[in-house]
């Protein structure tokens, strides 16, 4: 695993009030975001280090809130096409969450004919894999996109509070490449956010977190509220998972403390299962020992 | 589904023992896909602030915000109003015997309609049925099965009692519920095979319309539930009591699973139990668990283990006690209590002989609890 850093960008104004995408600002943001995580001033090496000429790769997201609390298509287009023009082939990469009917009430278009391909594992002949895959306490057939379909995969997390987890961001956002994600919500879902990372259909997938934090839904999410929805216009990126979603934890707390509400802790709801990843090596949870850079564009 | 996997799925023996039945079965299973889910307002729920909702089903009380299901993934909140997603939508329908259920004192020799949804409030590792109950109702196919239409086909192919089994039906509570009053109406009767996995207040709803409920004790440790079942032990007691108390027919079924639940002491404790609070005619069924699931690393029960508990518990006093899943073993059958003849000899689910006159044994006379008729 690489080292520990965890870069947010920060881009005022790339999201209007109407949630219009500025596409130049955006496009800075991820380039800026790329060139301080790899420590490549030019994204094609930074992106020949993270994944090969052959990978296919699937971009995970999670469209469960609906549009109001989904990134929006034009931002993971965004990052698409970016890889794309950098080396991956359009045929190689792929937008995926578990069904058409929420990557469709979330705007996207599942017209894929141009290049880039967006589907859900409920599309005919997709599906889930057969083989029910048993690893600690998970037992579990993972979506045939995420066992067979791609190479490499990053999870692209909306970051949110989590009525049961604490948080949901990227480690939590492979509950979607699963058929019974509502098993593994009891105890704040630890061990389980952990341990379904830990099979090999993920973690020797798993490449990269970008946590979209344009809009952070720090309180009784998962679901969209407005009142306790901020308008923080960042990116953040790690090779690590447990690193992103840590400081991810960091920046729903900060939110949550400057509207004076609880911590998570103190609505025992803390995301233990972060530190239960970390004691499985799956990645660093002492904020300490990550380095966090923050960048403006 | 193919015809193969029809007879895979429904087990060919049982479906063609009842002659005649099989092609009719076939076009019940004109399956209608899996997009097709059901928006029927669930009962059981608390609207609580910001369109969250908590669910009173189940012992689980879930809380669910806006767009998320429960635990037993076929019931959601949409908008800050739940709903069950399944009503009306089975997965599976067949055609048993009575015995498979297995119900031993209710109907012998009968067959019922039986049915189920996707999706399951607990999380056994041990599930027999873990495809569809293990699974969110999009991701099987179902049919479109209206209460009234269920009633229609049981009368139809002259089933009795209708049966919500396979999955628990405690998730498909609204449609469960509906049916067996439709079906009163027409003099069905019906069984509920679950785990009783349920809160007080529906339970005491649910009695008043159905006719014999059997209740999976799986085991008689709250560590086991914890570990095996994601489950508790206590509300499931505390629905056994319920049900005998109702007054309606109830069976126990124990699935022996070697090493995880075959304590004697524990199985003693169990037996103790069930006497004490519910009497010593209730029917108790030790079935011998197969290598399934999530619990493949463990052999079949032997069949001493459950002689073993079967000797234990009629040590204890229980009068009606079987051994399940080892067709032939005279265990089976049932014994009166009294003059220890057999008055209803079974191998497997075929009943060979029954000694019964008016729910009497017909050597001396004793009563054998049960619904006869």
């Amino acid at each position: 695993m690489k080292a520990s850093k965890v870069v947010i960008v920060r881009g005022r104004g790339v999201l209007s009030p109407r949630r219009e995408v500025d596409q130049k600002k955006l496009l800075q943001m991820y380039e800026q975001g790329f060139r301080v995580l790899t420590g490549q001033p030019d994204l094609g090496e930074g992106f020949r280090s993270l994944f090969q000429d052959r990978d296919r790769i699937g971009i995970k997201i999670n469209t469960i809130a609906g549009r109001e609390l989904t990134s929006l298509p034009e931002v993971t287009l965004g990052l698409a096409n970016l890889l794309a023009g950098r080396g991956s082939l359009n045929k190689n990469i792929i937008i995926w969450d578990r069904t058409n009917r929420e990557l469709k009430g979330s705007g996207y278009s599942l017209d894929s004919r141009q290049g880039i391909k967006i589907f859900g594992t409920d599309t005919e002949g997709v599906g889930y894999n057969p083989t029910l895959v048993s690893h600690l306490n998970i037992g579990s057939r993972f979506s045939s996109i995420q066992a067979q379909h791609i190479t490499a995969s990053i999870s692209f997390a909306i970051l949110k509070d989590h009525g049961l987890a604490g948080v949901t961001a990227g480690m939590k956002n492979y509950f979607g490449a699963i058929h019974n994600p509502n098993k593994y919500h009891d105890f704040n879902c630890n061990p389980f956010v952990a341990e379904l990372f830990d099979t090999n259909h993920i973690k020797d997938k798993h490449k990269l977190s970008i946590l979209d934090c344009l809009v952070v839904q720090y309180h009784r999410g998962p679901s969209f509220h407005s009142r306790w929805a901020e308008y923080y216009n960042g990116l953040l990126f790690s090779f690590d998972p447990v690193a992103a979603d840590i400081i991810g934890w960091q920046i729903i707390e900060k939110l949550r403390a400057k509207q004076g509400l609880p911590s998570l802790k103190e609505e025992n709801r803390e995301p233990e299962y972060l530190f239960t990843a970390a004691k499985m090596g799956l990645g660093i949870a002492e904020v300490e020992k990550i380095q966090t850079i923050e960048e403006e564009v | 589904m193919n015809r193969r996997q029809f007879f895979k799925t429904t087990g060919g023996v049982t479906l063609l023992s009842c002659s005649g039945m099989t092609s009719l079965l076939m076009d019940l299973y004109a399956f209608g896909g899996k997009a097709n889910l059901s928006q029927v307002e669930a009962r059981y729920y608390k609207k609580l602030p910001e369109r969250e909702i908590e669910c009173l089903l189940c012992p689980r009380f879930c809380k669910l915000g806006d767009k998320e299901r429960g635990y037993c993934g076929v019931r959601e909140n949409i908008g800050g109003k739940y709903y069950t997603l399944v009503y009306g939508k089975v997965c599976t329908i067949n055609i048993d015997p009575i015995e498979k259920k297995p119900f031993f004192h209710f109907l012998p020799r009968t067959n019922a309609l039986s049915i189920a949804t996707a999706g399951c409030n607990v999380n056994c590792k041990f599930c027999q049925n873990w495809e569809i109950s293990q699974v969110r109702p999009e991701q099987v196919e179902h049919k479109d099965f209206p209460p009234s239409m269920v009633v229609e086909t049981a009368q139809r192919y002259a089933c009795p009692s209708i049966a919500y089994t396979y999955t628990e039906p405690v998730i498909f509570f609204e449609y469960m519920y509906d049916t067996s009053k439709e079906a009163h109406k027409k003099q069905v009767r019906n069984t509920v095979v679950t785990g009783g996995h349920i809160n007080p207040e529906p339970l005491q709803d649910l009695v008043k319309v159905v006719d014999a409920i059997k209740i999976d004790l799986k085991a008689f440790s709250e560590q086991f539930y914890a570990d095996y079942v994601r489950g508790e032990l206590q509300p499931v007691l505390e629905a056994i009591k319920i049900v005998a108390k109702s007054g309606i027919w109830l069976e126990i079924v124990y699935l022996v699973i070697p090493s995880l639940n075959d304590d004697v002491r524990e199985i003693r404790r169990m037996c103790q139990w069930l006497l004490e609070e519910i009497g010593p005619e209730v029917p108790v069924h030790f079935s011998r668990f197969h290598p399934m699931y999530l619990v493949k690393n463990l052999p079949p029960t032997p069949v001493s283990t459950l002689e073993r508990a079967h000797r234990v518990a009629q040590e204890e006093g229980l009068h009606y006690v079987y051994i399940g899943n080892v067709p032939g073993h005279k265990a089976e059958s049932t014994f009166c209590p009294k003059c220890k003849r057999v008055v209803i000899k079974r191998v497997g689910y075929h009943i060979q002989n029954v000694e019964l006159e008016g729910g009497k044994c017909r050597f001396c006379n004793h009563p054998i609890p049960g619904i006869w008729s």
